[in-house]
């Protein structure tokens, strides 16, 4: 048993390894191609490597398991997002750091809170609450920002309070419809998701609203399994924005580029077309870090982030991001499989198809394949109440258990084999 | 529990999806890819919509006519030779569309999907390319043509290439004249008229007449034809240019004479006329290589045989453009095979090693080519002079384009027989009067120009 765990864990950290090499030669491409060494960048960068590390020792050493792959991936995701804001300055890198920490800490908390089941179940009134409260302060105290009013100051931060809703939401979502199936429970879900949904309406924030009525969506039918219930809801759903378009026509006007936008190149369509010219600028391999153009356009770090990737470090890599959501995602469906409750796989199955369902509006969106709704790339983008709720989302699925239980090689394996029945 | 874990496999579905996106979307960026990363909006390339950086153009001799330094476009020493190039090498802002900047945008980047255009970012400047064009021909052409707007065009037949494409007005790319926009003196400076031209044609569409006679008339070199001046049509009157008295069908395409030649195509008819300038590329878009031509039109009328008579003189409702009609004498001179007009010598790593190949854009008869190399050639032995063009062994024919309101087009359309000299040319001199003046002149000056530099 030894050998094999010894076996697991080199597995793990060849991954990890992978990985730290791919951000050490992003940070030298970075550190290198400014003026100046700059120590600050040289610091942040080994700290973040450090980082991983650390954490992967301490968790084999505490857990005694060796499963990271989900680390790995958003390590791996975040790095490329710390690299982004390092081309822009040394600040924008501490800051991001920071809040991959602070993501990370969100991390283990939640995975701490809701490895207990009494104690997420206990936490749902108040999650929920907090939830509307928030919301309600952003609509009051929210300054508008490019449109939406999603934004919140405090103190020196701007903080995106919709993003801790989501987290929330999940949670109450998922603990809601866990056991006590009761209408009264149902009825209060709904309405919960209606308050929230509503009030990032009025903020005309419609991409986090449409990624909250996913992800209930998705919920609805993890517990009901009912795909008439499902198809009414979306009904009645699409009748509901046909009506709001056809009272508030400015709704419509937002999204009035779509598929048009090389007619609105200097308008409505400016970032889209921009994505466009750039990203197919940076061919496979990309223009190399703070080469590109479109970090000059308005919300690059952010919303355009995928496009900033795709011209600098080329498609390649924008693809591996790509394609890193869709292993969470397979991951999380896997993993449900083991749960110990139907808990944690409406929770993990919820937060990744929350997440991959907000790649898409943002990686599409930007493309013009989808109507632009101006949503963050999870893990990615610049800003710290993004960061904080993807690791947050992450949790829900660590908890739901490992997916891959890697049989110990040297007994398991050769004893399946022996029965015939292969690896499967 | 199992039931909601079973459920979780709806997530697949998502995945499929997000799939088919990225599939999608990959598609895209390979279909489109050139054109997005060359939009004028690209700062890599542009500066606010002008050309920066991107690969150097070159003559044919290596001179080097635009090329990219310090992230500046930099063009041709001579000023002389800016203009008469402005058009075939084309503006940094690409007003002049059909320019080398504007349609080859893509190959002077150096795009492709593998590197993007990281070579270009690199380097500052991307693919080069090199012209046919000769400059000190066009050059040569574009004072040839003096005080006149216009075009000259010159193509080797045996080729394809084009080696002088001139228009005029043009202007200097590094001293823009301040009234470029609002002078009438340069009303349609932004437009290359060797290839999105058309001009009322006058005399040389005699030339595609006469195709037309020899292979629908079988006697026609024995038939005779009465000059009187004019020519009764029956429903009006075709005006000649002189009074030839009986002509035979070499005599009538020396003089020129429009009463044979109204004869003739009222005798064809509006039908078989039509047939053989469509076979000859008529009435159809047309491509020289990469570059597209405004089509020539010929709709001679079915009704007024007045009409028809004039049609086939290259009056009327006739119009050619340059380039075609420089691919029609290709075809007459080369024995039936009419190469494009090429631009390009030399683009990316293909055609330096294996060259451009030649492609046809006009076809004619063998037989019928021959005869009209004859008659040409007679044109200039019985009629014009071999003064007129010494040591060329000049073939051609003038034409005379009356207009409504404005003095004549002077247009000529021919080639040089020597071997060592396979040129063809087509020039138009805007409102400079008989096509034996100006536009005969002109293409002597550029053909002795080529005949003193080889």
């Amino acid at each position: 048993m030894a050998e094999a765990k010894k076996e697991n864990r080199f597995r793990q950290s060849t991954v990890l390894f992978l990985i730290s090499v791919f951000q050490v030669i992003c940070a030298a491409e970075v550190i290198l191609s400014q003026k100046e060494i700059n120590y600050n960048l040289v610091i942040i960068f080994c700290g973040y490597i450090a980082l991983e590390w650390l954490y992967m020792l301490f968790g084999v050493i505490i857990t005694g398991s060796d499963y990271f792959e989900l680390e790995a991936i958003a390590f791996f995701l975040s790095g490329i997002g710390l690299t982004v804001c390092a081309t822009i300055g040394a600040d924008y890198a501490l800051k991001q750091a920071v809040a991959i920490g602070l993501g990370l800490i969100t991390y283990l908390v939640m995975l701490l809170v809701i490895k207990n089941l009494r104690v997420a179940m206990a936490l749902r009134y108040p999650a929920a609450i907090g939830s509307i409260l928030l919301l309600c302060a952003n609509l009051v105290l929210a300054k508008v920002t490019n449109g939406t009013l999603n934004w919140m100051d405090v103190g020196s931060f701007s903080v995106q309070p919709s993003e801790f809703v989501k987290v929330a939401f999940v949670l109450v979502g998922a603990v809601s419809l866990d056991k006590l199936l009761s209408n009264a429970n149902l009825a209060r879900y709904i309405a919960f998701s209606a308050v929230c949904i509503g009030a990032l309406f009025i903020m005309r924030d419609f991409g986090t609203a449409l990624i909250f009525f996913f992800t209930f969506i998705l919920i609805a039918y993890l517990r009901s399994g009912d795909i008439r219930t499902i198809v009414l809801i979306c009904t009645v759903a699409l009748m509901g924005a046909m009506l709001i378009i056809y009272f508030k026509p400015y709704v419509a006007n937002r999204f009035a580029a779509y598929r048009h936008v090389w007619e609105y190149m200097d308008t409505t369509g400016y970032q889209q077309t921009r994505v466009l010219i750039y990203s197919s600028s940076g061919g496979l391999f990309g223009l190399g870090l703070g080469e590109g153009k479109l970090r000059d356009v308005f919300a690059a770090s952010t919303d355009l982030v995928f496009g900033v990737i795709c011209e600098e470090m080329g498609i390649i890599t924008g693809v591996a991001v790509a394609a890193s959501f869709a292993f969470i995602v397979v991951y999380a469906i896997r993993a449900a499989k083991g749960a110990k409750s139907s808990f944690y796989v409406i929770a993990s199955v919820a937060a990744a198809g929350m997440l991959l369902f907000q790649l898409m509006l943002n990686i599409f969106g930007i493309t013009d394949l989808l109507p632009l709704t101006g949503v963050t790339l999870p893990f990615v983008s610049r800003g710290g109440s993004s960061l904080i709720c993807s690791w947050g989302l992450l949790a829900y699925i660590r908890a739901a258990g490992a997916p891959f239980k890697l049989p110990s090689p040297d007994v398991d394996m050769s004893r399946a084999a022996k029965r015939g029945g292969g690896a499967a | 529990m199992k039931k909601t874990v079973r459920r979780a496999a709806v997530l697949y579905a998502l995945v499929a999806v997000f799939l088919a996106g990225v599939i999608l979307l990959t598609a895209q960026f390979i279909i489109k890819g050139s054109s997005w990363a060359n939009n004028k909006a690209n700062r890599h390339i542009y500066s606010s919509g002008v050309v920066t950086n991107a690969g150097t153009i070159y003559d044919t001799n290596g001179r080097v006519l635009a090329e990219s330094k310090n992230g500046k476009r930099v063009f041709a020493d001579s000023a002389a030779i800016r203009k008469a190039v402005l058009h075939a090498v084309g503006d940094t802002s690409g007003v002049i569309s059909t320019g080398t900047h504007n349609l080859y945008r893509s190959n002077l980047s150096g795009f492709n999907l593998f590197n993007g255009i990281y070579n270009l970012k690199k380097t500052g400047t991307g693919n080069s390319i090199t012209l046919n064009l000769d400059s000190g021909a066009c050059r040569a052409a574009y004072e040839a043509l003096g005080k006149y707007n216009g075009t000259v065009v010159v193509c080797n037949y045996k080729t394809g290439a084009l080696l002088v494409s001139v228009s005029k007005p043009s202007y200097d790319v590094n001293d823009v004249p301040d009234d470029l926009r609002t002078n009438e003196k340069y009303d349609g400076v932004f437009l290359d008229k060797a290839c999105s031209g058309i001009y009322t044609p006058g005399s040389i569409m005699k030339i595609v007449t006469a195709v037309c006679a020899i292979e629908n008339i079988p006697d026609i070199y024995s038939r005779t034809f009465e000059c009187e001046g004019e020519y009764e049509t029956g429903d009006g009157v075709v005006v000649c240019n002189g009074t030839h008295g009986k002509v035979s069908f070499q005599q009538a395409m020396n003089q020129s004479c429009n009463c044979a030649f109204a004869e003739i195509s009222i005798e064809l008819g509006a039908a078989k006329l039509r047939a053989t300038a469509e076979s000859l590329g008529f009435n159809k878009q047309l491509y020289a290589k990469e570059v597209p031509l405004v089509k020539s039109r010929f709709n001679p009328s079915a009704s007024s045989k007045t009409e028809l008579g004039w049609a086939g003189i290259g009056q009327s409702t006739t119009y050619v453009n340059p380039i075609h009609f420089l691919a029609i004498m290709n075809a007459i001179a080369n024995g039936g095979t009419g190469y494009a007009p090429d631009r390009i010598k030399q683009m990316g790593a293909i055609t330096e090693f294996m060259g451009r190949m030649p492609e046809t854009l006009v076809r004619m008869n063998p037989d019928t080519a021959a005869q009209l190399k004859q008659l040409l050639r007679s044109n200039v032995t019985d009629k014009y002079g071999e003064s007129k063009f010494p040591n060329l062994v000049m073939c051609g024919k003038t034409g005379t384009a009356e207009l409504d309101d404005a003095p004549s087009h002077s247009v000529f359309a021919g080639f040089s027989s020597r071997d060592d000299l396979p040129l063809c040319v087509v020039v138009i001199a805007e409102n400079a009067g008989w096509g034996s003046g100006v536009a005969a002149n002109t293409a002597n000056s550029v053909l002795q120009y080529f005949l003193d530099n080889n």
